[in-house]
């Protein structure tokens, strides 16, 4: 069955079915507004420009990123209403970005923030939810400003982690990312450090992953036909925060009223 | 270290102007683009005659020529 409550988080109303699906109680769906509310607080004093997109993603902005060479298995596919075309739901926000940007030249350094619904068919287990939020700051401009803002950004969530009292490391990841699975393309990643994640303890005590920094080089520019004024391709990047994730991780840690208070009152979001 | 560094120049580097030293940092500026990041891995595994870790191929143990010389010695 569907919505049948295949667990819950303890000392809270956080089922989650064994498809993956969530359907928070009120308290803390407060605390997922919260938390939204604060990552885009801080999207938009970094000077972001902010914009919404549909939950549903053309199949051939899928193709053109390589999602479905690198993740398959994950795609969830849905009916379009005029039967032309095929759709999918979005796995993540940021290929929005590239569509609405594709055969241009930037203006200058860009910063883009967006949130939306986000599925992804993974395994479920204690983390992985088939749909869940996503706030994501996009960042195009030439190499040096893409580091700059990755950095940044890293340096801005583990300040805000500290404030909230949650507990989280910042490590280079290890599962792959936008380039595949290959051997070759996973070492790529890795030794070039294209994605670090910070992770938080997880409720079954492995740490799980509750944002990540990415470094896409020239990627989806390229493929995009994304340029600087030049008309060489622009670098990108993004900072990509599971909102569902930072909810479970603090009311691990400090139970839902304590945490939704904590985030209310953090103030540190430079 | 003499061998490593004969094969980033004359052969990694071979189209390009620029060489590199022992201590210079390969990955700055896109000197070794992705290609030639995983021709440096094979070029390292047949040398030793062995695949090296995955958990060991990360960026402190590739920054320069002396620190793959240090990290990966040739059998």
């Amino acid at each position: 069955m569907l919505n049948s409550r295949a667990w819950t988080l303890p000392h809270s109303d956080f089922p989650i079915s064994d498809d993956g699906l969530l359907s928070p109680g009120a308290a803390e769906t407060t605390l997922i507004h919260a938390l939204e509310s604060r990552f885009r607080e801080m999207a938009l004093a970094a000077g972001s420009e902010e914009r919404q997109f549909p939950t549903v993603i053309a199949e051939e902005i899928l193709d053109l990123s390589e999602y479905f060479q690198s993740f398959p298995q994950f795609a969830s596919a849905v009916n379009s209403p005029n039967k032309r075309g095929r759709y999918f739901l979005s796995p993540a926000v940021c290929y929005h970005c590239y569509q609405l940007l594709m055969n241009s030249a930037l203006a200058g350094d860009t910063l883009l923030t967006c949130q939306g619904r986000c599925f992804r068919a993974e395994s479920a287990n204690d983390s992985h939810l088939w749909e869940f939020t996503m706030r994501e700051v996009v960042f195009l401009g030439d190499c040096g400003f893409v580091r700059a803002q990755c950095d940044a950004w890293k340096q801005r969530i583990a300040r805000w982690a500290a404030q909230l009292g949650l507990t989280v490391n910042l490590t280079p990841a290890k599962d792959p990312f936008f380039l595949g699975e290959t051997r070759g393309k996973k070492l790529l990643q890795q030794i070039k450090e294209l994605k670090y994640e910070l992770t938080a303890p997880g409720l079954l005590g492995t740490d799980v992953p509750v944002a990540s920094f990415n470094l896409h080089e020239r990627f989806f520019t390229s493929r995009f036909e994304v340029t600087l004024t030049g008309g060489e391709p622009a670098y990108s990047g993004c900072a990509a925060f599971g909102i569902e994730r930072w909810c479970m991780a603090l009311i691990a840690q400090h139970g839902v009223n304590e945490a939704l208070r904590r985030v209310e009152e953090s103030d540190d979001l430079r | 270290m003499e061998i490593l560094l004969k094969f980033v120049n004359e052969d990694l580097l071979a189209d390009s102007q620029e060489k590199v030293a022992p201590d210079t940092a390969l990955f700055d500026e896109g000197r070794i683009d992705s290609l030639k990041i995983l021709r440096l891995i094979a070029f390292l595994e047949v040398r030793s005659g062995k695949k090296i870790p995955d958990e060991l191929i990360v960026m402190d143990r590739f920054r320069t020529i002396e620190t793959i010389a240090k990290n990966f010695p040739e059998r």
